[in-house]
């Protein structure tokens, strides 16, 4: 049976468009499309689609009063189709604040030339999207078990070296929401430097940071080339750049490079972890959470090999569980948590 | 550049939504300026511009998406209330619009839009940095270089980073950029946008960095999408997932087409069909030979006396006559598209008069055929220049006649009946009948005689003989005597009249009445002869019987006096009949009068037959370009009926003065 899509955009143009590319797809087919928030909340209701994609800025209601209103209806998993400027990186993060899965910019030469594969991505992540029935969102406030593969009296603590220095965390799809529930569990007297790595365009990265800071009781900074590593602050990783650890583990500083063409990810959760396995081989906790693909296993790989400790969110709570499974699939993971708690967790290191 | 396709039905489908969007937001740009802050409104102009730029970007029209971009993110500004638009800010937007517009064209016509002129965007970019003093040149001085920098940062939001503006300037030293790369991911990025440049500011020419500015300001569009897609190319392709996303995308493989879903999902939208006019000129042209059928049938029925036939007649005419409607319905469209132009017209117009106007649109929603909604677009045009530039006097004039300072023009349409009424009205110092009269006899149109008989509408009509002109000094806007008969003979070719009511410091009133649709025509079928002629029915004014010892001859020209009105008087016979015998002619006869353009003429015509409905045929190759006939139909009889053009009729006839 095929994914049932929602098209939801004010422009006729973009509908016929997407209603095009994805009913291209054989294993997707547009069961509807909306011209507005208004008709979206209906459509939802008639139609019950597997998946939606979502333009933000409409008449009546805008595509994230509409997300919010879905999520509270009819839980549904939901792209957002942004653009990918200062602006857009508000709305969308907005709009993934208010329950939206992923997001994809409307302008497919943002993500490929190849506008074909622009498009297979597109149907790709709408099709994993569509996987997953409930998403967890900000406003979850069911904490599920967590599914612990390691002895339950065990705490956290006993997982990890004793002379912890540095926490990294590697993420991508259904990275935003996830960082914000871990790190908003955070204590501002956390005692190590966090390093954030979430794949995300370079628009996005400060705007992120900066919504990143005004929740967290902990310092969240967009990080710049020779920032000096501070407890309780944690790092975020710019867009479109590579972020490496350098300096000694005395004196640990950022670095920020340029991307590399060759690079797929930029960030790159691997780039990074490597960088800072030459820093602090035995003394970091490394998160890989939810994500399409599997940047940071071979960066979780070396830091495995050295000493340093993995942790890996569980499938359950993963968005997409891709990254995640990488590293638990490759036996690198030290525990596999759920979100919940992994915040929980990491807080108890305090 | 490579053209585009123009005939690609993705770029079809982006043209028409662009299309009513830029329509909209011509009339919106012009509202916005009366209402700066009505939110809704800002709002609609934003989503315009977003609109525009989301289509534009899927057909990679690069330069189109550069200006919508720093439009758009100015909106979002003006809807933050975080800038207020001024009247300078205004005309920007309406130059912006310009260049969309005919962007537009160029996108149209198949070639891919030039990038937008440089000044534009650069004002732009200086109203969303908030310096709104920024000179239409870059500052040449090497340390005015962060400002531009900040200006390309501002709106496409750090996608000029620090690296690629330095690896620009090593372009311009003709260095290759893979050796740049290399040599950069060694060296630590300079963090400040001001050093790369101090190192190499000793080697570079004032004017290639002029040139390089340029290229920075006015290319941000072109630059945009190469520098954006880099840092987030190939996002995540899961290997696993790969071959899967492979599965070939043709629509043969499609299994599920959109179209062939449950009614459910179909939306109001998606419910419409493009079709070419053409097939629809196609349609209307065998409805009307259905109409010509019906009129035959119903004759023959007559003859036959068959109830049973009568009932299946009536049936068909019923039938017919809806199909018709129904069809004349397709090819309607609101009478908006035309007005939807004229805020702007007004706007620019007054503004360059510095006359203070305000427009007024009334019945916008009115329906009427699509060609005549094409047809009466540029009379329009023209008319409501003129009460602009004549109309209309200068706020101080006003102000001394004790009016408001500011003018009204109001532009109306309504439907009565089978006709449209359009009116053009304005509260400006009105039409002075004896000016007029006294402007004729100075042009040599008649003699001081007859000018003064002339009636006052009859005054008001010279304005649309050839090369006169009420202006005493030519304007670039109007007044140079062509144009109002243009528009003249336009409405007339499309059966219409015109009208015009006038009072001195009141204001003056044009009335333009129009059929509902070209095609088909109500007439009044007449006899000459043994000839049938029909009368565009529009025209027809009133028939009655005359006793010919009543006619006077006044110049030379047989006249009749209607209800106190002296009305020249034509025999169309001795014009057009063949058969015409100069003895016989009867003591009692059938007049039609019939209005031609402002003036009142009665025809004598032999037999009256009746009304009809008839359809338009254009005349053979051998009587093409007769004067004085619109074109044939043939009758319910069978018959064959030229149709006449009483504006032509006239010009080619009258002067024989019988």
């Amino acid at each position: 049976m095929s994914v049932r899509v929602l098209i939801v955009d004010d422009s006729g143009f973009f509908r016929r468009r997407l209603s095009a590319i994805i009913s291209s797809d054989p294993e997707l087919s547009v069961v509807g499309t909306a011209n507005n928030g208004q008709e979206a909340l209906e459509q939802v209701k008639l139609l019950k689609p597997d998946v939606i994609t979502m333009d933000i800025e409409m008449p009546l209601m805008d595509g994230i009063t509409a997300t919010r209103k879905i999520m509270a209806q009819n839980p549904t998993p939901i792209l957002m189709l942004s653009t990918w400027t200062t602006e857009g990186a508000k709305s969308t993060l907005d709009a993934l604040d208010a329950g939206a899965v992923d997001y994809m910019p409307k302008r497919f030469e943002d993500i490929s030339n190849d506008k074909t594969i622009a498009q297979q991505q597109l149907c790709q992540r709408l099709r994993n999207l569509a996987k997953k029935t409930t998403t967890p969102t900000f406003k979850n406030k069911i904490i599920i078990e967590p599914t612990i593969q390691i002895p339950s009296k065990k705490t956290s603590s006993h997982l990890l070296s004793q002379d912890l220095r540095i926490v990294v965390i590697g993420t991508s799809t259904g990275g935003p929401v996830a960082l914000q529930k871990i790190l908003t569990q955070l204590p501002a007297n956390f005692p190590y430097p966090i390093l954030l790595v979430q794949h995300m365009p370079s628009t996005f990265t400060p705007s992120f940071a900066e919504r990143l800071n005004t929740l967290c009781s902990i310092q969240i900074k967009h990080a710049a080339d020779g920032d000096q590593l501070n407890p309780g602050t944690a790092y975020l990783a710019p867009g479109g750049m590579q972020m490496l650890l350098k300096g000694s583990a005395s004196m640990p500083f950022i670095e920020i490079q340029a991307s590399q063409s060759t690079q797929t990810y930029k960030p790159s959760v691997d780039i990074t972890f490597d960088s800072v396995a030459k820093i602090y081989p035995k003394q970091t906790l490394a998160i890989i959470l939810t994500g399409m693909g599997s940047d940071g296993k071979n960066g979780c790989q070396t830091l495995h090999d050295l000493g340093s400790s993995i942790w890996a969110q569980d499938e359950k709570s993963s968005t997409i569980y891709g990254m995640p499974m990488a590293i638990a699939k490759a036996g690198l993971a030290d525990g596999v948590f759920d979100l919940n708690r992994i915040g929980i967790h990491l807080a108890e290191l305090t | 550049m490579a053209a585009l396709d123009s005939d690609d039905e993705i770029l079809q489908d982006f043209l028409v939504e662009a299309e009513e969007i830029l329509e909209g937001l011509n009339e919106q740009l012009v509202e916005l300026e009366t209402k700066p802050e009505d939110s809704d409104l800002l709002n609609s102009i934003f989503r315009g511009f977003h609109t525009i730029k989301g289509g534009a970007g899927f057909l990679s029209l690069d330069a189109m998406v550069g200006l919508c971009h720093k439009c758009e993110d100015l909106f979002n500004l003006l809807r933050q209330g975080d800038k207020e638009v001024d009247a300078e800010m205004m005309d920007t937007f309406l130059k912006v619009l310009d260049i969309l517009n005919s962007m537009f064209d160029e996108t149209k016509s198949g070639e891919f839009p030039t990038p937008a002129d440089p000044t534009v965007l650069n004002q732009l970019s200086a109203y969303l940095t908030g310096d709104a003093t920024v000179t239409e040149e870059p500052v040449p001085e090497v340390e005015a270089e962060p400002e531009p920098v900040a200006v390309t940062t501002a709106t496409d939001s750090d996608d000029i980073t620090d690296d690629e503006f330095e690896a620009l300037l090593d372009q311009l030293h003709g260095d290759s950029a893979p050796g740049i790369e290399s040599s950069k991911s060694e060296e630590k990025p300079v963090p400040t946008a001001t050093a790369p440049e101090k190192s190499d500011s000793d080697d570079i020419t004032e004017e290639e960095f002029e040139a390089l500015l340029d290229e920075l300001q006015g290319k941000s569009p072109a630059a945009k999408p190469e520098t954006v897609a880099e840092p987030t190319a190939k996002p995540e392709p899961t290997p696993a997932a790969k071959p899967k996303a492979k599965v070939d995308a043709t629509p043969a493989v499609k299994k599920s087409d959109p179209a062939a879903k449950p009614a459910a999902t179909a939306k109001p939208a998606e419910t419409t069909v493009r079709v070419d006019t053409s097939r629809l000129d196609d349609i209307m042209n065998m409805v009307g030979e259905l109409v010509l059928v019906r009129n035959r049938i119903s004759t023959l029925e007559t003859a036959l006396e068959d109830e049973e036939m009568a009932k299946a007649v009536s049936n068909l005419a019923v039938v017919t006559g809806d199909l018709q409607t129904a069809v004349m319905k397709t090819r309607m469209q609101p009478i908006k598209k035309v007005f939807g132009r004229f805020p702007r017209v007004v706007r620019d117009l007054a503004r360059s008069l510095k006359k203070d106007i305000n427009l007024e649109l009334r019945g916008e929603e009115t329906d009427l055929d699509k060609n005549l909604v094409e047809a009466l677009a540029d009379p329009l045009v023209h008319l409501v220049r003129n009460a602009v530039d004549h109309g209309v006097e200068m706020p101080d004039i006003r102000e001394a006649a004790g009016k408001p300072r500011q003018g009204q023009v109001i532009l109306g349409a309504a439907q009565e009946g089978d006709h449209i009424l359009l009116t053009i009205s304005d509260d400006g110092a009105g039409m002075d009948a004896d000016i007029l009269r006294g402007k004729a006899v100075e042009k040599g149109m008649m003699d001081e005689e007859a000018a003064s008989r002339l009636t006052d509408s009859e005054s008001y009509a010279l304005i649309f003989a050839p090369g006169f002109s009420m202006k005493a000094e030519i304007s670039d806007i109007s007044g140079r005597g062509v144009g109002m008969d243009v528009v003249k003979t336009s409405i007339s070719k499309l059966n219409g009249v015109i009208d015009i009511k006038s009072e001195v410091g009141v204001g003056t009133t044009l009335s333009i009445k129009v059929p509902l649709t070209l095609a088909i025509m109500p007439t009044l079928m007449v006899m000459l002869g043994d000839q049938i002629f029909a009368f565009p029915l529009v025209s027809v004014n009133e028939i009655f019987h005359l006793d010919l010892e009543k006619t006077n001859i006044v110049d030379g020209q047989q006249t009749i006096m209607v209800r106190s009105k002296t009305l020249p008087l034509f025999y169309l016979r001795k014009w057009l009949a063949s058969t015409f015998n100069d003895t016989d002619e009867p003591r009692i006869e059938h007049v039609v009068i019939v209005n031609v353009g402002t003036q009142r003429v009665g025809f004598v015509v032999d037999q009256l037959i009746g009304q009809e409905e008839v359809v338009i045929k254009p005349l053979g190759a051998l009587l093409q370009g007769t004067k004085g006939l619109a074109g044939a139909t043939i009758t319910g009889d069978g018959r064959i009926a030229l149709i006449l053009d009483f504006p032509e009729l006239m010009a080619s006839y009258a002067h024989r003065g019988y």
